[in-house]
Formats: structure tokens, C-alpha cells, sequence
């Protein structure tokens, strides 16, 4: 659920308590503590948690320009390395020599939707000629889609030519640099590192991926897709167009021989949300890949946010949030501090529930518990329908305790009428998520079905071996 | 009541004021009235009956109209840090004329909310429910408060080499933001409790405040930005689907009301509670959302004037025009409905219109050049509704409103500067304040 239904929940768990809502009319606010520790979970988590948390990879594929914080990157030829290998970048320098004007056909395969491969054959133009900027020269290379885009943009490239080029790093046959000319960094690099921590958390246990987004000037972001095929062994990533932060793509996409970076995976893994990864605006998400047990086989699973839903959103948390408010108001005096302290705890555990409502699922009760129970599946966090169905329950909680707890009543039917007349909309938002979620939880168990499937990992282990 | 024609007539010159003023950056309806009222009274220019139908005609006028300024004159660099709008992000991509059209569908989908509501719920379920939690409405206003504050995104700290330098990233925006909203609520508290600005000020005291907060900031940030003018499409055309479209409508409906009803409560806090209630994304969702909202807040806010059984006073333009007339009976109420869809009409085809003008003619006269005029204006329009300490009072508030941006954080926070006294005289500590800052 989004941040602010939590919230409204411990609101409206504070109005529960007459104590309380006395308080309230007389203009002590000292009860929206609550409502701060119904929020609590989520803002230890994405204010702390996520910046404090390790990373064993960090996926760059655009770094940023530290002054204008988006990318491309204006760097020198002398600070490239290897390391560098996919990623955006922009140069300036001088053309110094054209090694290359040329036209000829590539071939290259593309995925369908249905996943099988196209091979495609295409001409293309192409100008390769190298670029000095002081710091040392680079092979800058250009061609097909990119080609006609260069031209157009710097008409007749000539040697003595100064030009900002910005393309992705690759490394030539003879193993030295080279700049291909791009509008985005190539998805490859993406989709190796990402296989390798897979390959990694088999036999190390646990290794933790940070991806960042690719931001672009004129705070735009440049999608991209991150599929995990377990059955195939593959991950792939597929670059996408440019989009706005509210996700309006707005053209910008890429051609299809630098779209698709397939990476295979030696190690078994499985894939526990049946969507690919979308990466785009905000920030981009981390992922752990951990060593577990699955129909007693070992495997790697991914698991999203890692430091998200775990101790903050647990039961326990609700006690020790509980205990640390009463303690804290018994001692400064005030006078209906036990009321407060439990109004505190019900709105953390209500975070905790609602939360529950989704995919994710938290520890519940650690250190009884150790590990996560997965969520019931009734609706993605962001689903408008049960984020303003439950935030709809909670305004109406509201209104009906302050009614119910206020003489002469503002409001004069029976409280079950009154409750039932604001909460109705809430009501029909929750059958309609619940008719909804048979369909996401059917697509899951299908899913989790495939990979149990034995003939496919029969298949796998003629692969590479379970 | 005045007589029909009477009414048609203060209606319509209105919708015309308020259409003429609204496209102009930094120019509020509320303060253009309030400048009116100063200069030439009521009583001798119009009959003072009909006060509230020319007020809410410039209203209506004043929600559809800005949209122009919004989506066409704010336009910002795009190597700055600050994040853009989506309005200014449409504008970027030369389809700022698509922004208006769907600021339209949203502004046409608030009218008509406004219009049922006004006529079938209002009526019947607001003043219950108004009485059932009006003595507590603190409560929800320090838990907006607390909610914008706990809710801050750190836009920045992902990228920060160890832990600590992420960390500190990301707390220097909410920290940041913490400062600008303490800092407007040091300026407001001291606006509104001292003798600062003269006492025949009363109803404009605010004025310099929000105009430097949220107007002249926003006119300097155009004038350093120097933004480039990109050709615009003239088509009528825009990307949505009916699903977004009423997503947004139903979201913006909602934050709008909460604004409308409840004092204090504006309408981007109205916006921020109910995208969050109904999970609101995507560019086009938002400017749907800020139609439905912006014609709900506030002309919602003043048409609650009308109201006979529950007859709220919401917004500057509604304290003022209650000065000097409220209206009592129902058919001035039914009147005043009447009006909001005669001149949603007008300002509607006035918008479009205007919209395509200057999308054709976006890049004849820079808007850095038109900044420059309505900057010195802004400073004229402060003076003579509040003095020389008006000005100083303009400064201070400019330099706060550049620096929430400066800190790539919430506009929204300068609200402190109406929020914070207000809480603070809600929960009877002025007094305490009034000597902690040595004022009394």
C-alpha cells in the first residue's frame, strides 16, 4: 500500500480511543503519533534503510554529469577503462583521422513477443574515425540507425572537426576502446552483471544488485526492462523509449540491434513475481539473490528492496513502537499515554496488515520468525483500488468515531447506519480487488507450476546441471 | 436578489477581468481583487449585491485561465537540478497546447463535479459531515503537515559513493525542506501578529507573502533560467485513455473538496492526500487531476459562501467578499451554480483559444522579457496594497520560495508561512512564540 493509507490508519486508529478523541477536541495533537508510527515502517525503510543498505554490484549504465545530475557523462578519453564496457558516455574532443566510410548489411537477431528469435539483415552507413581530446583518442564508430542520426546532426564529419559525440563504450577485436555512437548505454552489461550475481549467490549465498536509472536532460528517463527466465536461463534486458517521471513514453526508441542484452546462467534460479522489472523514473530498485530450497532443489530467488519488510514491518516492531511511546509520555506526563501507546502500536500493525494485503509479505514476527510470509496477493501497492478502498475505510472510522464519541451526536442515526453509509464505497472497492486477484494469483500459480514442471528442469540441468 | 439581467451582466465583466489577468505569471485572482477593492471600493464601482456573482465569474474565470501561465510561462533550464513540472515537461516538448487541452478535459470534468455536487450532495451531506469533524480540524492539519514532512522522496543519495554519503544526499533535501517551511512560518507568524504591515492592510496582509513565495520566485526563476522558446504544436490532440482521465478526475475531485471544505487545507496539500489515496502516476493523470482540482478548490471553496444551511467562509476572495456582501437566500444560490457553468463556458473557449494563439505564437516575445514586466508589476501591485514594509516583506518571501527550490524541494512547503501561525493560534501558543521571537 502506498505510504499515506498507512498513515491515515494510524489516524484513524487514534480515534478509536475516546480518551483520545477527547483530547483531540480540546486541540491537544498529541495523538497523531500515531498516524507517525503507522508511517514508521516504511519511512525507516526508504529513509534509512535503503541508503545504509549493502551492495555487492552497483549497475551504473548511465553514470550521471556530477554538475547536471543526468546523463550522459562528459568525460575524458584518459579516465575510460574496460570497466566501462556498455556504458553511456559523452566525449569532446577533435576528429583526427576517419579511418572508415562505409555501407555494407548487418544481421543481428531480435526477440518477438512470444519470445522466439528473429534474424534481421539490414544495410546500413557507417563512418569510423577517431577522436582526441587532449587526454588521449578513442575509435569512434557509427552506423545504421545511429549513422543517419550523426549525419544529421553534424552534417559531413571531417578531419580537424570539433563535436561533443555520445555513445556507449565498447571494446574493439584488438582489445583497446572504442565509442560507439548511441542514444543509451547498451543493455548487455546490465544483463551480464545481473548473471553473474546469480551465478554468484549459488555458491556464495546472497548477493545483492543495485540498479540505477538512466535519467536523461529535461528530467526524462530512458526505460528499460529487466526479465528473468528461469526455464531459458537467461536474463534479458530490453532497452526501451524515453519516458516522462509520470511514465508517458515519449518517443526515443532505440534501434533494435542494440535493444536486447542476453546474458545465459549457469545456476538454476526462480523468479517469484511473474512481471519483468520496469525501470524508469524515481530510482532504480535493488535486488538480492538468494540461495534457497525449492521443491528440494537448490536455486536462486530474487527478492525485491531487500531492505524493505523486514524488522520495521514486523508485529514485534508494533510491542517495541508500543512500549518506546508509552515510556517516552508516561514520563513527560501525559495523561492518557497507555491509550496513545496502544492506538500506536494498532496503527504500525495495521501497516503491517495492509502490506500483508499485497505481494511482498514481511517477517512477522521475528526473531520467532526468520523469514518472510509471502503477502495474499489481493493487489499491487499501487493499486488505486485497494490503496483508496482501505484509505476510504479509515476516513470513515474516522467519522464515525468522532460522531459516536461526541454528545449531542452530529450526526443522529445508529452508528452501525452511519458506518455502513460511509463505508459502502470501500466495500465494493474491496470486492472488486478480491474478483481481480483470482486472476493475478491463477497467472502466479501457473508460473510457480512451470518451474516445478520437471521435463523443463530436466532440460535445465542438460544445461548446466542442478 | 438582483434582477436577472443585473446579475448576467457583473457575471460576465467577471469571466472578462478574470480571463484578461489569469494568463499573466505571478498574477493571482485573489490579489488582482483585493488590489480592485483597495483602489476603487464596491459600493460606487458596482452594487455591492452583486460583488459576489462578478467574484465568482473572475474565479471561474481565474481556474481555467491560468492554466495559460502555468503551462506556457514557466518554463525552466533544463541543466538545472530542479525537477520539472509535467507541465513544463509538455512545454519542453513543444506540446504545451496537448498540457492546456488536458488541463481542460480536467477543468470541464471539476465543473461538472462541482455543478451535481452543488446542486444533489452539498447541500444534504455537507454540513453533517462538516459538523461531525469540524473541531478537528487541527488534527488533520498537523497530520498534513507531518505526513509532507515523513513523505519527502529524497530525490537524491542513490548514487553517493558509501553509505554516509548517501544518507546525507538524501537528508539535505529533507532537511532543506524542514528549514524553508520553519522559515515561511517565522515570516508568516510575524505578518500576521504584528504591527509590521499597516493596519489598513487587514485583508491584503498576506498578499506580498504568497506573491513572493509562489509568484515573484517563480517569475525570477524564469528570468535566470532563460529558457529556450520551442516551436509548439497547434494540434488538438492528446494521449490518454478514458480510464486515466476518470482515475484523475475522481482524485482530483476528491483533494479539491477536502481544500474546498476545510480551512487551511489548500489545494496542492488536497492533491498531495488524494493522489496518495488513489495512487495517482502518469503525466497526463496529473494536469487532468490539477483541472478537476484547481476549478473545485476554488471555486467550490467561494460558491460554499453561497450555501444558506452551512454558509462557509473558504479563501481570501471569500473573506473579502464577505466584507462587504454575503448572500443569503437559496436563489442566489441556485444564481451562483448557474453562473459557475455560464462562465465555465466562456473561460473554457477563452482558454483553448488563447492556448492555440500562443502556442502559434510562442516564440514572438521571449517570455524572459514578459517576466521582466510582471516582476516590476508584482512589486507595484505589493506596494500599494501594503507599503514600503510590504516590499520587504515581498523580498524576504521571494527569497524563501528560491530557496525551496534551491533546495530541490516541495513549493508546497512555504505553506508554512500560513500553516504554522495558524497552528500555532489554533493550540493557544501564540503568546509563547510572541516572546520566544522577542515580539512581545
Amino acid at each position: 500500500m502506498r505510504g499515506f493509507t498507512h498513515y491515515i490508519s494510524g489516524l484513524a486508529a487514534a480515534t478509536f480511543f475516546g480518551a483520545l478523541v477527547g483530547d483531540l477536541r480540546l486541540g491537544i495533537l498529541i495523538p497523531v503519533i500515531a498516524a507517525a508510527a503507522a508511517y514508521f515502517p516504511d519511512f525507516v525503510d526508504f529513509k534509512f534503510g535503503k541508503f545504509l543498505a549493502r551492495r555487492d554490484y552497483e549497475i551504473d549504465p548511465a553514470p550521471w554529469d556530477e554538475k547536471k545530475h543526468y546523463a550522459p557523462k562528459l568525460v575524458k578519453i584518459s579516465e575510460l577503462s574496460k570497466e566501462n564496457r556498455y556504458q553511456f558516455f559523452a566525449i569532446e574532443g577533435t576528429v583526427e583521422e576517419i579511418l572508415a566510410r562505409g555501407s555494407g548489411k548487418v544481421s543481428y537477431k531480435v526477440l518477438r513477443e512470444d519470445g522466439s528469435e528473429e534474424t534481421v539483415t539490414e544495410s546500413y552507413n557507417s563512418i569510423v574515425f577517431t577522436l582526441n581530446d587532449g587526454t588521449g583518442k578513442i575509435t569512434v564508430e557509427a552506423f545504421g540507425d545511429d549513422y543517419e542520426f550523426f549525419e544529421e546532426e553534424f552534417g559531413k564529419i571531417e578531419e580537424g572537426k570539433e563535436m561533443l559525440v555520445f555513445g556507449y563504450i565498447d571494446i574493439d577485436e584488438d582489445g583497446s576502446l572504442k565509442l560507439v555512437v548511441s542514444d543509451a548505454p547498451h543493455p548487455q552489461g546490465i544483463a551480464d552483471t545481473i548473471a553473474k550475481a546469480i551465478e554468484e549467490a549459488y555458491s556464495e549465498g546472497e548477493r545483492i544488485v543495485k540498479i540505477h536509472n538512466i535519467r536523461l536532460p529535461g528530467d526524462v528517463y530512458r526505460r528499460f526492462m529487466v526479465h528473468l527466465d528461469p526455464p531459458k536461463r537467461e536474463v534479458r534486458v530490453e532497452m526501451g523509449p524515453i519516458v516522462t517521471p509520470g511514465g508517458v513514453a515519449i518517443g526515443g526508441d532505440v534501434p533494435e540491434y542494440r535493444k536486447y542484452g542476453i546474458a545465459k546462467v549457469s545456476v538454476p534460479f526462480i523468479k517469484t513475481y511473474p512481471k519483468p522489472t520496469r525501470i524508469d523514473s524515481f530510482s532504480g530498485p535493488e535486488i538480492a539473490f538468494r540461495k534457497a530450497e525449492f521443491k528440494g532443489k537448490t536455486v536462486v530467488k530474487d527478492r525485491f528492496l531487500p531492505w524493505h519488510h523486514g524488522f520495521s514491518h514486523s508485529l514485534t516492531m508494533g510491542v517495541v513502537i508500543g512500549l518506546a511511546v508509552f515510556a517516552f509520555f508516561k514520563l513527560i506526563g501525559y495523561e492518557h499515554a497507555t491509550e496513545l501507546a496502544l492506538a500506536s502500536m494498532l496503527g504500525q500493525w495495521l501497516h503491517v496488515f495492509e502490506d500483508q494485503l499485497g505481494f511482498m509479505g514481511s517477517n512477522l514476527l521475528p526473531p520467532l520468525t526468520k523469514d518472510v510470509v509471502p503477502g495474499f496477493k489481493l493487489g499491487e501497492s499501487g493499486s488505486g483500488l485497494t490503496n483508496f478502498s482501505t484509505a476510504w475505510l479509515m476516513i470513515a472510522f474516522m467519522i464515525w468515531n468522532f460522531n459516536r464519541f461526541t454528545e449531542p451526536r452530529a450526526i443522529p442515526i445508529s452508528d452501525a447506519k452511519l458506518l455502513l453509509l460511509l463505508a459502502w464505497p470501500s466495500i465494493i472497492g474491496f470486492g472488486i480487488a478480491i474478483a481481480k486477484s483470482f486472476k493475478l494469483r491463477k497467472e502466479i500459480s501457473e508460473l510457480m507450476d512451470y518451474y516445478t514442471n520437471l521435463e523443463a528442469f530436466e532440460e535445465m540441468e542438460e544445461v548446466g546441471g542442478i | 436578489m438582483l434582477p436577472l439581467s443585473d446579475l448576467l451582466i457583473w457575471s460576465l465583466a467577471g469571466v472578462l477581468f478574470g480571463a484578461l489577468i489569469s494568463w499573466i505569471p505571478g498574477f493571482h485572482i485573489f490579489n488582482i481583487m483585493a488590489l480592485l477593492v483597495a483602489v476603487f471600493g464596491v459600493g460606487e464601482l458596482m452594487p455591492v449585491k452583486a460583488f459576489p456573482f462578478f467574484a465568482i465569474g473572475a474565479i471561474v474565470a481565474y481556474a481555467y485561465v491560468s492554466a495559460i501561465s502555468s503551462v506556457y510561462f514557466s518554463v525552466a533550464d533544463e541543466s538545472a537540478v530542479f525537477l520539472l513540472f509535467p507541465t513544463q515537461r509538455y512545454l519542453l516538448l513543444g506540446r504545451g497546447h496537448e498540457a492546456v487541452l488536458l488541463y481542460l478535459i480536467g477543468a470541464v470534468a471539476g465543473t461538472l463535479f462541482l455543478v451535481l455536487g452543488l446542486l444533489f450532495i452539498f447541500p444534504k451531506v455537507l454540513p453533517p459531515i462538516y459538523q461531525a469533524t469540524s473541531p478537528y480540524i487541527t488534527y488533520f492539519l498537523v497530520a498534513i503537515v507531518v505526513f509532507m514532512f515523513m513523505s519527502e522522496w529524497p530525490k537524491e543519495g542513490d548514487r553517493g559513493r558509501t553509505p554516509g554519503e548517501r544518507l546525507w544526499l538524501a537528508w539535505r533535501q529533507i532537511l532543506g525542506g524542514i528549514f524553508v517551511f520553519f522559515l515561511s512560518g517565522i515570516l508568516g507568524f510575524i505578518v500576521m501578529n504584528t504591527n509590521l504591515l499597516p493596519t489598513t492592510s487587514a485583508y491584503t496582509r498576506l498578499t506580498p507573502m504568497f506573491i513572493g513565495f509562489f509568484g515573484m520566485s517563480w517569475v525570477i526563476l524564469n528570468i535566470l533560467s532563460n529558457p529556450p522558446m520551442l516551436e509548439q504544436k497547434t494540434d488538438d490532440r492528446v494521449e490518454s485513455s478514458l480510464y486515466n482521465t476518470l482515475k484523475a478526475s475522481f482524485g482530483g475531485a476528491l483533494g479539491g473538496t477536502i481544500a474546498a471544505v476545510y480551512p487551511i487545507i489548500t489545494g496542492g496539500m488536497g492533491a498531495l492526500v488524494a493522489g496518495h489515496m488513489t495512487s495517482q502516476r502518469g503525466d497526463d493523470a496529473f494536469i487532468i487531476s490539477q483541472g478537476v482540482n484547481r476549478v473545485i478548490y476554488y471555486v467550490g471553496a467561494f460558491t460554499l459562501l453561497f450555501l444558506p444551511n452551512l454558509r462557509l467562509t473558504r479563501g481570501a476572495a471569500a473573506w473579502l467578499v464577505s466584507s462587504i456582501y454575503t448572500p443569503k437566500s437559496y436563489s442566489e444560490y441556485l444564481a451562483a451554480v448557474g453562473v459557475v457553468l455560464l462562465s465555465a463556458g466562456i473561460s473554457f473557449l477563452f482558454t483553448y483559444y488563447l492556448s492555440r494563439f500562443i502556442a502559434r505564437s510562442f516564440n514572438v516575445v521571449h517570455i524572459k522579457k514578459l517576466s521582466y514586466v510582471v516582476a516590476v508589476t508584482l512589486v507595484v501591485i505589493s506596494y500599494l496594497l501594503t507599503g514600503p514594509m510590504g516590499l520587504a516583506v515581498l523580498f524576504v518571501s521571494t527569497a524563501i520560495g528560491m530557496m525551496a527550490a534551491a533546495f530541490n524541494t516541495r513549493r508546497s512547503y512555504c505553506l508554512g508561512g500560513l500553516i504554522l501561525p495558524v497552528l500555532i493560534s489554533m493550540t493557544g501558543h501564540t503568546g509563547y512564540f510572541m516572546s520566544l521571537l522577542g515580539l512581545g
